[in-house]
């Protein structure tokens, strides 16, 4: 149930039996069917998620009712919204299931005792904060710099898998282009090679 | 737009549990129905489909899982039964609400099963001590949910819990079954609401109230 959650926990921050004890009483274990909703805007996020297996994306809307993409999440991914977590303020994303997942959450009064008790789990949160930083910079310095094919090419380096597992018109919404733009970019990509 | 909460009823079949299932799928809560009787169960969520077409609601084969979906999980089940459930869906449900109904009454309505010092809700938190277990619906007959309104009064209903955001929440389903929400305070409170309930048995039975009853404090 929490087997990813240690494992990622570890790698960068190594626990010893007892502390992961601890983490683990506070943990909410959380199963999410394909389609469902784990966040909906003007929801208070009452929980950081981390997926143990599954896939999830987090959208807006504009006032159309068009999505647009801002995240996905798949194995050993944290997602949630962060405004809305840390200021118990309404949510501005929708987060809802791409596969049938399994999620491990954290509440905010587990997230506040866990800060409080173990110095681990405040080093391990800033690294996932700072890694999250990371990427939002990557992805905004990709969207207004890079020519298209190689934001794309820069995209399928972040995310591997995810042509397998998410539509392509998903996708699209993410990196800002219209289904027919991706689609012909990954034609001109996939000829020269 | 506020995403449903997942609510498993362990013991949906019961009288207790097929009423608390009807009244809570008016409210914005997708419910999960468990029962050892299946067909009994799939027919319980096909009757209140046909009630309310906008109901969310679906009969599910393992409690475990049930459990793991769920964000709530009531126990519609008699005290004795407790302990087994709790061992199965204790690790599912870790920080969880866990609403207790049940009054550990004997077989003849006379007294308690559980010393003086404690209840079955106390007793419910020791075996789940990871999760907030919370007391509600107890003082309530099963007939009492399809009519909360007795004699021209609303029928309160009593909730105690030690978590306040978890008593919130059971809070705001006792007014979706259409109770007056009482919080009694935390949950020791339960001793006695579990001694209400044995008392309105007894008088239930000396006076024929028909199994129609309830608790209402009157004040100005």
């Amino acid at each position: 149930m929490y087997d990813l959650f240690f494992r990622k926990f570890n790698e960068r921050v190594a626990l010893t039996s007892e502390e992961e004890m601890l983490i683990k009483q506070l943990l909410t274990p959380k199963k999410l069917r394909k389609k469902q909703y784990l966040l909906q805007e003007g929801d208070t996020g009452k929980s950081i998620c981390f997926v143990e297996k599954g896939a999830l994306r987090a959208y807006v809307l504009d006032e159309k009712g068009n999505e647009y993409i801002t995240a996905f999440a798949f194995e050993g991914y944290t997602i949630g919204d962060l405004y809305s977590f840390m200021n118990a303020a309404p949510a501005t994303l929708n987060i809802d299931a791409l596969e049938d997942c399994e999620l491990v959450l954290l509440s905010k009064s587990a997230h506040e005792e866990l800060l409080q008790k173990l110095p681990k789990y405040e080093t391990y949160i800033r690294l996932l904060l700072t890694d999250a930083y990371i990427m939002l910079q990557r992805r905004m310095t990709n969207m207004i710099s890079l020519p298209i094919e190689e934001r794309y090419i820069a995209f399928s380096e972040m995310y591997p898998t995810i042509f397998q597992r998410v539509p392509q018109h998903m996708i699209a919404s993410f990196m800002g282009l219209s289904p027919e733009t991706l689609s012909r970019v990954r034609t001109r990509i996939s000829n020269k090679k | 737009m506020s995403a449903k909460q997942t609510i498993a009823i362990i013991g949906a079949t019961g009288n207790m549990g097929a009423a608390i299932a009807r009244s809570l799928s008016k409210g914005k809560n997708r419910l999960l129905l468990f029962s050892h009787n299946q067909d009994k169960s799939q027919q319980l969520a096909h009757d209140i489909k046909n009630s309310h077409t906008s109901a969310d609601v679906e009969s599910i084969e393992c409690k475990v899982n049930a459990s793991w979906e769920a964000d709530i999980i009531i126990l519609a089940v008699p005290y004795g039964a407790e302990k087994e459930i709790a061992a199965q869906i204790r690790d599912v449900a870790n920080q969880k609400i866990v609403i207790s109904i049940a009054n550990p009454l004997n077989e003849t309505y006379k007294k308690m099963v559980t010393p003086t010092d404690t209840s079955a809700a106390e007793e419910l938190q020791k075996l789940l001590p990871n999760s907030k277990v919370v007391k509600a619906f107890n003082t309530i007959f099963a007939a009492d949910f399809a009519n909360p309104v007795i004699d021209g009064k609303q029928v309160d209903s009593f909730i105690a819990g030690n978590d306040a955001e978890a008593v919130d929440t059971v809070t705001e389903l006792v007014k979706t079954a259409g109770f007056n929400a009482i919080v009694a305070g935390e949950l020791p409170a339960s001793r006695t609401l579990e001694h209400m309930m044995l008392l309105l048995i007894q008088l239930t039975m000396k006076h024929n109230y028909n199994w129609l009853a309830g608790w209402k404090i009157l004040h100005n």
